[in-house]
């Protein structure tokens, strides 16, 4: 679509992006120190871009934000769409798992680089080279030593375990971001005038369990609500149209 | 960055010159309540930049006719705003013909050089703090979407933060 749009390109296209600050500081010593590539994305398998910094071996998820009916001015110059892109970081263990689940299907101890290994994205080596790897393992796998050399075979108990930490840490963000969660409290606060209630435990975990979704295949998001006790969605509204094709394509594999 | 991935293939690697985010000039940034179909120079300083009145409530402005009224919007904290361009291909051969596999590498798994002939590069062009949204006849105002999407690291460094082991 983006690219349609600027089939009429008469200058070289601007992306507008967000990036942590501290990147401006990668080392002068690389050439080559910030490097964009496609993985798969952890929640579908299809190709997504992420950033990786070489230097401090950290890895950035980008997300684009899009509005209908949207151009920037940049300078003197106008760049049609209006997109915003944000670099933030992000927990390499999520598309870690995307290899250990398909790997853990077989019920063996293997060895990291037999499991993270990808025709499509050969880029996901790079997933390898994070300094804390060892230790992050172990809160989705069990971990065996052989000949000093480990093999790991992907737990799905402790990743759950691991998950629900995850949703409890978004939930205390979410609380103090004062992000607006469920749709009861903007009806209530509409009525009630200056009576705005709070919002309920359960809609923060709903909201923060749909959050962590974005990073985890469909199977181990509807696990991960059983855990968290969440009611099933009710079956009576249908999907929001964007999301039918994704839906689709599961139901057919 | 989309459209440059749907043509080539998923072994393409695109690099951000570091040196780039460093040097890169201050920009000024207005986010347009309409879509102008073409990107393309404009010159905003002629007839945007000396429209803008500073009001009581907000800025305004006129496109095409039309009234705007604006508000100064912060990147988040922790942030820094770019512009970025990517090169044309060939540009970065320049920095390859430097790079000769690191001896050191060779015992690690990943042999293959960190830059590849079909790799592309892209620099920041300019960089920003803050830049202006416009919104048609009112203030777009804190229940505008790109508000809510600033407000996206905050909640992006809770969720992937790491957590604590028991």
């Amino acid at each position: 679509m983006a690219a349609g749009r600027d089939g009429g390109d008469l200058a070289p296209r601007q992306l507008v992006f967000l990036l942590p600050e501290h990147l401006k500081d990668v080392s002068k010593k690389t050439k080559s120190g910030l490097l964009f590539v496609k993985l798969a994305s952890p929640r579908s398998g299809e190709g997504a871009f992420y950033l990786f910094d070489m230097c401090l071996q950290q890895l950035f998820e980008v997300k684009v934000f899009e509005e209908k009916y949207h151009s920037w001015f940049i300078n003197q110059s106008v760049q049609s769409g209006g997109l915003l892109h944000f670099a933030t970081p992000m927990d390499p263990l999520f598309l870690l798992l995307h290899y250990l689940i398909k790997a853990g299907k077989e019920g063996k101890y293997q060895p990291l680089d037999q499991v993270v290994v990808d025709d499509m994205f050969p880029d996901c080596a790079l997933l390898l080279k994070f300094p804390e790897l060892e230790k992050a393992l172990r809160h989705v796998t069990e971990e065996k030593e052989v000949n000093s050399k480990k093999y790991y075979k992907y737990s799905s108990e402790k990743t759950l375990k691991w998950l629900l930490k995850k949703v409890s840490q978004t939930v205390a963000a979410l609380k103090a971001n004062n992000v607006n969660v469920g749709a009861r409290v903007q009806s209530s606060a509409y009525f009630s005038g200056d009576q705005v209630s709070k919002d309920k435990e359960e809609d923060y975990v709903h909201y923060a369990h749909g959050l962590i979704s974005d990073y985890i295949p469909k199977e181990l998001s509807d696990d991960l609500s059983k855990s968290l006790k969440l009611p099933d969605p009710p079956s009576s509204i249908p999907n929001p149209p964007s999301k039918m094709p994704t839906q689709r394509r599961k139901r057919g594999k | 960055m989309e459209s440059a991935d749907e043509a080539a293939d998923c072994k393409q690697r695109v690099h951000l010159r570091p040196g780039s985010l460093r040097d890169a000039a201050p920009a000024t940034l207005h986010l347009l309540p309409c879509e102008v179909l073409v990107s393309r120079p404009a010159p905003v300083e002629r007839f945007f930049t000396p429209a803008v009145r500073h009001g009581a409530d907000g800025l305004q402005v006129s496109f095409r006719g039309r009234g705007l009224r604006g508000e100064e919007v912060a990147v988040p904290p922790g942030f820094s705003g770019f512009v970025m361009v990517t090169e044309e291909m060939g540009e970065g051969l320049i920095g390859k013909l430097n790079f000769s596999g690191d001896a050191e590498d060779k015992t690690e798994k990943m042999q293959e050089p960190l830059e590849r002939d079909f790799d592309r590069f892209i620099g920041a062009t300019g960089s920003f703090s803050h830049f202006t949204l416009w919104g048609l006849e009112t203030v777009p105002g804190p229940d505008a979407k790109v508000h809510k999407a600033l407000g996206w690291p905050s909640l992006a460094a809770a969720i992937h933060a790491q957590v604590p082991e028991d």
